[in-house]
């Protein structure tokens, strides 16, 4: 890999943790502090099963989405009735009680060395194409009545309820697809790098993602799609700069933040269908 | 017994931290991480009050739980004066609070993390031996002074005008602002409150773990505290910041701190399910 | 959406450019003259590459390497440098992060063109970079101590991974073997931080040392990153009445549970590891004593002393045991250099692996190209007596003598 391949894939699977969180930020307004762990999950999950069963690549993907999906349902059913914040807390012990397990189980995933030796097979084409393909479906999600009646309950729950939309169960659809989506990123990921720690998935990854999504505007997917990659190249780019870059970063985002609280692209849509 | 002890103390430091947190969610009904931010570069701020001028430990609390409140309404000022105005949603003070907290953390890292503090001479290590028992003299002045800034606090509001206007303010900021309140005033005031509380937090962090950057990340444990103990409930809070202790040193004690997250988790879940109020009971409707 | 693409795909290229153009800039305002096209040279400066966090968890580590490495250079190019060039550093701030790392190791080889990289003192990096090095054929030189950073599953070392420091399991075995072996004690417990890899990698040894040699652990405790208050699980300690406690944490979590044991009570002996150094003394108990750690310098050596006094003269600062090591590094890299001849990674590779003898404050260190880690490198035991370290000896197990 030379630094713009490396670079490249890990912005783009970084984009589309992202974008899981675009879509469950975005068109909910919930917070989730565990979305990072369903990229361990996804990461972990698939990694193993080739790593101890042998299981074939697509099928070990498979298995690793197919967790993160259950684990969203078991967090979702529960707590997506309650107030936003019970939601964010949940999420949040979830990521801790991810972290735990990987960390205690140390002879299954080699606890908090990590776990090493996964095969190499992720390339930059399979990202790239696998990014596309989820841009593709958040934006097509959005023009359906189900993106619609999304922003309305993000807007006003109450009166999106009163007007007869199943508040709860469009709030479980969004997250359980934004799980899969991160799941996915996650087994990508473990594939690409062929090493994964539990401290690459932590609470702080999941804040990150979604100030990438409020700094593009949060009601843009057009301003997801570019924050999350600028603000994963930036850094890199701004590496003479070092030790200050991380808090450059977050001043600029306080400052738009306040006087473009709208994100850099507001509602503007790259698109010939929606113009505003 | 000892555990008992044990769990009081760790919900005494989440105590301080979970009302400092509350305040604010109280009348802005979002939670503010920028707390952590201010207890960070308060514990610095109060190593360098000590450092420096060799002051005594109650003058050391007491300016830097000042500088703590100047922090907190300068944050305010910053990060979330403007949101306000233009009426952003909850969700953008809570992304602002988040990334002031990694902000105030990096700053810190870059000029003073290149090694770690630790407060001169202010006993850190005292203790009082009943028996058996050790009972740790900070974590009992902790205590302490959690509990008079949670009784001078429930006086403040219950009794003084401004308490009234805090709680007007808590019951929606708009329709008070509309009835000719300086709502502007009582946030900054309320921040400062919550500043010096963190401010408070701060040097006590310093004192019982070392001063390094990442010590303000311990806001978590006041948020999970503040949440759960009713969304921003004064006494909720501190409940539930003594609950938090008590189950986090139980759990040690018996299945060991590997699973105790895992426990935490499905505790925390189970208890939703029964109680979605939280342990205070107020209901606050989201209105998003 | 084929628009979104393109518009993707533009700004790609867009940052690429920005990339190299910007790293240019950076480059240029190091030096004089513009990079040349040989490996690792730019103008009259060998180039050698660091990877250190700066801005994270651990950076106080990170910054007494970079620290340490420019003292080294510094002396180095006052005495006329390497093959009649002058020494420079380019480091980069890891964060802490895998990702970043490797970011930051390919931006070294590629547009840096680096002839050696000076590896971080934290295992999972080291991991993680290992099977990229063997695609890109740049050596890295560092102190990730884990095993797996150097060898293999299968025993055999990475070709382009080098450590400088005894590895977890020697060091492991060095605390362990002096505990039941030399003190006498048989009855262990062990508090450590599960989520801290340098803790874990310690732990397993240590037990299995202890276990085979007439020892027995009769408390493992553990705690996590978040937990600073760690009195519940000393309590179960010392409710297990063992004759030592282990304690192989990062430094700020060793001192809190030096603090913490002593709140409680406890006056057992503390087994360490090698971060008990500077500035530890400074945050523990005056009265705390009868605490053993492993050293990779003494103070009964004066070069030490002198050395101590420079970095704080210099630095402001105690330094950290990391300084040591980022000096030795390149007290090696620069050897292998010399003895490579030319700058060029394949063969300062090759002559790292045959490094002989390279007198560092470590000690004298000589690679074995069985598995690219120091050979016969003994460690320093020191001990807390009361707000002062006191050097006991150096000490080896019969095992590894």
């Amino acid at each position: 890999m030379t630094l713009f391949t490396s670079m490249l894939s890990f912005a783009l699977i970084t984009l589309l943790g992202v974008l899981g969180t675009f879509l469950l930020t975005g068109l909910t307004g919930l917070f989730s502090f565990g979305q990072a762990s369903f990229m361990a999950l996804g990461a972990y999950i698939s990694g193993l099963a080739v790593i101890k069963f042998n299981v074939p690549f697509p099928l070990a993907i498979i298995i690793g989405v197919a967790s993160g999906t259950l684990c969203a349902l078991i967090i979702g059913i529960p707590t997506l009735r309650l107030n936003r914040d019970f939601f964010s807390l949940i999420t949040f012990g979830f990521g801790e009680a991810v972290a735990g397990l990987l960390n205690y189980f140390v002879n299954v995933t080699g606890g908090a060395m990590g776990l090493s030796g996964i095969p190499p097979k992720t390339n930059l084409l399979m990202v790239a194409l696998s990014t596309g393909a989820v841009i593709w479906m958040v934006n097509n999600f959005r023009r359906l009545k189900f993106g619609r009646q999304c922003l309305a309950l993000k807007n006003d729950e109450l009166a999106a309820a009163a007007v007869g939309i199943d508040v709860y169960r469009i709030k479980l659809q969004v997250f359980i697809i934004s799980a899969i989506i991160t799941s996915y990123a996650g087994a990508l990921y473990g594939f690409l790098t062929s090493y994964v720690e539990p401290a690459m998935f932590g609470w702080t990854k999941s804040a990150e993602w979604v100030i990438m999504v409020f700094f593009g505007g949060v009601n843009s997917l057009t301003g997801a799609v570019v924050a999350g990659f600028l603000l994963n190249i930036l850094p890199e780019v701004l590496r003479f700069a070092s030790e200050w870059r991380i808090a450059a970063y977050c001043l600029i985002i306080v400052v738009l933040l306040n006087f473009r609280p709208t994100g850099l692209f507001d509602e503007y849509e790259l698109s010939f269908r929606r113009k505003h | 017994m000892q555990q008992v002890i044990n769990g009081i103390s760790v919900g005494a430091v989440y105590a301080l931290i979970a009302v400092g947190f509350a305040l604010v969610y109280n009348i802005l009904k979002f939670s503010n991480f920028s707390h952590g931010g201010v207890m960070t570069v308060s514990a610095y701020f109060g190593y360098f009050l000590a450092s420096t001028f060799h002051l005594s430990l109650l003058v050391t609390l007491a300016l830097t739980a000042l500088f703590g409140g100047l922090c907190a309404v300068i944050i305010e000022l910053v990060a979330f004066r403007r949101i306000r105005n233009s009426n952003g949603p909850l969700i953008y003070y809570f992304v602002s609070s988040i990334t002031v907290g990694m902000l105030l953390e990096n700053i810190i890292t870059i000029f003073k993390g290149s090694t770690f503090y630790a407060y001169p001479g202010l006993a850190s290590n005292t203790v009082v031996r009943m028996g058996s028992i050790t009972i740790p003299v900070m974590n009992m002045l902790m205590l302490v002074i959690s509990g008079m800034m949670l009784l001078v606090l429930m006086w403040v509001i219950m009794k003084t005008s401004f308490g009234i206007a805090v709680r007007a303010a808590s019951f929606d900021v708009n329709t008070s602002k509309l009835m000719g309140m300086n709502t502007s005033q009582i946030i900054s005031l309320v921040f400062f409150v919550s500043g010096f509380l963190g401010g408070i937090s701060g040097v006590f962090l310093g004192i019982s773990y070392t001063l390094y950057p990442q010590i303000g990340q311990m806001v978590v444990k006041g948020w999970i505290a503040s949440v759960l103990g009713g969304l921003g409930s004064l006494e909720g809070a501190v409940l539930g910041a003594f609950i938090l202790g008590m189950v986090e040193v139980y759990l040690v004690s018996t299945v060991g701190a590997g699973l105790s997250s895992v426990f935490i988790f499905i505790l925390t879940l189970v208890f939703l399910m029964f109680r979605p109020q939280g342990i205070a009971g107020n209901v606050v409707r989201d209105k998003a | 959406m084929r628009k979104i693409v393109s518009l993707m795909l533009l700004l790609v290229l867009a940052l690429g450019l920005a990339g190299c153009g910007g790293n240019q800039n950076a480059n240029q305002g190091k030096s004089n003259n513009t990079p040349a096209q040989t490996g690792g040279v730019a103008g009259d400066y060998i180039l050698i590459g660091s990877l250190q966090d700066i801005s994270s968890s651990t950076a106080a580590w990170g910054k007494g390497v970079v620290n340490g490495a420019q003292m080294a250079i510094d002396k180095i190019n006052s005495e006329g440098g390497v093959l009649g060039k002058k020494l420079k550093l380019v480091n980069y701030d890891t964060k802490n992060d895998v990702n970043e790392a490797i970011n930051a190791y390919n931006r070294l080889v590629n547009q840096d063109k680096v002839v050696t990289v000076m590896g971080p003192p934290t295992s999972n990096i080291g991991i993680a970079l290992a099977p990229i090095t063997e695609q890109k054929k740049v050596p890295i030189f560092g102190d990730f101590m884990d095993e797996r950073a150097t060898t293999k599953n299968d025993g055999t070392p990475w070709k382009y991974m080098f450590l400088g420091e005894p590895s977890c399991s020697q060091q492991a075995e060095i605390s362990a073997s002096y505990t039941v072996d030399k003190l006498q004690l048989k009855k262990i417990a062990i508090l450590y931080n599960q989520a801290n890899a340098y803790a874990v990698s310690h732990v397993i040894p240590f037990t299995r040392y202890v276990e085979g040699h007439g020892g027995q652990i009769v408390a493992k405790e553990i705690f996590q990153n978040t937990d600073k208050d760690l009195k519940a699980q000393l309590t179960k300690i010392k409710n297990a009445n063992p004759d030592a406690i282990y304690v192989p944490n990062y430094l700020q979590e060793n001192a809190l549970v030096l603090n913490q044991a002593k709140q409680l009570g406890i006056n057992i002996p503390i087994i360490g590891n090698n971060s008990y150094f500077y500035p530890l003394i400074d945050l523990i108990d005056k009265s705390i004593t009868d605490v053993y750690f492993l050293n990779n310098v003494t103070f009964d050596d004066q070069e030490v002393k002198k050395f101590l006094g420079e970095y704080k003269s210099k630095f402001n600062e105690d330094a950290p045991l990391h300084a040591f090591f980022g000096y030795d590094n390149i007290l090696v890299i620069a050897e292998a250099i010399k003895k490579a001849g030319k700058v060029d990674p394949e063969a300062v590779r090759s002559a790292l692996e045959n490094i002989k003898d390279v007198k560092g404050y470590t000690g004298n260190i000589s690679i074995d190209p069985a598995t690219h880690r120091p050979l016969g490198l003994s460690m320093w035991i020191m001990k807390i007596d009361k707000g002062k370290y006191v050097s006991l000896e150096k000490y080896l197990p019969p095992a590894q003598k």
